[in-house]
């Protein structure tokens, strides 16, 4: 049985969440990747966000680009994404998605601040079936890279980091 | 003027263009039948549930994506072109032009990524210029040129290479002692080094020994545009259990699936204690290949 999880979410709906689960991802989620991530980092830490015109807050970020060729994740371990989680989730973001082994020490990060990372199948074929619709939220300049709100329905993916615990350091 | 002429060879130019351009998109969104095959298999055999998911969620996307013809991975890659020609063949500027604009049609009606970075060399290499809007602004690397044997031989290979292996992949020298079991294991202690990191597995791994890097590369390109699931050496088997080892499984999540199968090709070689090695982890959608004949 797959859990579904409508974003944006309370912090209690990712504290109740399992490492190995499988979860069915719907509602409003973010997309960026490696150029946009640390610009939003960047506001976050100099207070700039708060005079945006979006809110982070119980939200997701999907590691991937949006173009007319659909979105897939790409590899969170890049340092431009792995090294924003941690600010990025003070600034409200509950779920990180993308691909790829993260590093301990992020998973302890995610952890202090009630966060949790998920790997998603690279499948845009699938995926464009269960995109509802798409919108330029900021940073233009960046193409592709922006940043984007997606509005979509039943993204299959599997918690891989939550509550600490961590997919890449069993065994 | 839309035909070509050389000789005995009349090419009609509309046409090489329509081919190479639907040749682009069957490689960027359809499986060969050794794939599906291969990923057959793989859900039969894999011990990890959520590997087992991941592997019957990539073969759902590729069934839907065959039937779209639309893109498998939304990382469409960069076009690389193998063309073979044999003795009773010629291939002129205007093929190579015809062939070349086969190409933008492709990437217009995939669609490909739109992800060609504008501007100066310091521009380009530093991402500042700005993203080229169009998905046709994606060059193809340079053309490799192979003869053939096959005498009356025209054919024209696509391969889509993605940027995630790219990462990962690795063209260095290798001290092989006389010995193809040393340069075996240190392709395995490499592949063994980076699947985990990949994301995008089960991979395949492409492997070209030569003599020059420029040749290992090469080797490794052609092992991925002939390479056959069902047709798997003794050395490409090998190196599949042996990264299988790590249980890296489909996605990272755990299995005893990391790599589908491996291609290798091997070159001419020179009287040294060195052979240059190049590994290319590939993606769990790669080789994204397609080839026609002219």
């Amino acid at each position: 049985m797959e859990k579904e999880l409508r974003f944006p979410v309370k912090p209690e709906e990712i504290d109740g969440l399992q490492v190995g689960e499988k979860i069915r991802i719907s509602g409003r989620i973010f997309c960026g990747r490696d150029a946009v991530l640390p610009k939003i980092a960047g506001m976050i830490e100099d207070g700039s966000i708060k005079d945006a015109d979006f809110s982070l807050e119980g939200g997701l970020i999907f590691h991937t680009a949006v173009s007319r060729a659909g979105v897939g994740p790409t590899s969170s371990n890049k340092f431009e994404i792995e090294s924003t989680m941690e600010t990025l989730s003070k600034g409200g973001i509950r779920m990180h998605l993308g691909k790829g082994a993260l590093k301990p020490e992020t998973a302890k990060k995610l952890q202090e601040n009630h966060a949790a990372y998920a790997v998603i199948p690279p499948v845009t074929a699938l995926l464009n079936a269960g995109t509802l619709s798409r919108k330029l939220v900021a940073f233009p300049e960046l193409g592709m890279e922006a940043l984007y709100e997606l509005e979509v329905k039943d993204y299959p993916a599997v918690v891989a980091i939550v509550n600490g615990e961590s997919m890449y350091e069993q065994d | 003027m839309n035909r070509i002429e050389r000789e005995d060879n009349i090419f009609d130019r509309e046409e090489i263009i329509r081919k190479t351009a639907e040749t682009l998109v069957k490689a960027g969104s359809t499986f060969s039948e050794d794939k599906f095959t291969a990923y057959d298999r793989v859900i039969r055999e894999e011990t990890g549930d959520l590997s087992c998911w991941a592997d019957r969620t990539i073969r759902e996307n590729a069934v839907t994506a065959k039937e779209d013809q639309s893109p498998l991975c939304d990382d469409t890659g960069i076009p690389h072109i193998i063309l073979e020609v044999g003795k009773n063949r010629n291939i002129s500027g205007e093929l190579l032009e015809a062939v070349q604009e086969g190409i933008k049609e492709g990437l217009k009606t995939l669609p490909g990524r739109p992800m060609a970075i504008l501007g100066d060399d310091t521009e380009r290499v530093s991402q500042s210029g700005g993203l080229n809007p169009d998905s046709e602004g994606v060059l193809p690397a340079p053309f490799m040129l192979r003869y053939s044997e096959e005498e009356d031989r025209l054919r024209l290979t696509v391969l889509m290479q993605g940027g995630g292996p790219e990462i990962r992949a690795k063209t260095y020298r290798v001290f092989h002692k006389h010995s193809m079991d040393v340069v075996i294991d240190e392709v395995i202690r490499w592949a063994k080094e980076v699947i985990g990191q990949l994301g995008c597995s089960p991979a395949t791994i492409a492997v070209g020994i030569g003599r020059s890097h420029y040749e290992a590369s090469s080797m490794m390109l052609q092992a991925m545009a002939e390479g056959n699931y069902n047709k798997q050496s003794v050395y490409e088997k090998r190196i599949t259990e042996a990264v299988n080892e790590s249980r890296v499984g489909a996605l990272g999540l755990g299995g005893n699936h990391s790599v589908l199968g491996t291609f290798i090709k091997v070159g001419p070689q020179r009287a040294s204690g060195v052979r240059i090695v190049c590994m290319r982890p590939c993606c769990c959608f790669e080789p994204r290949k397609w080839s026609v004949d002219f």
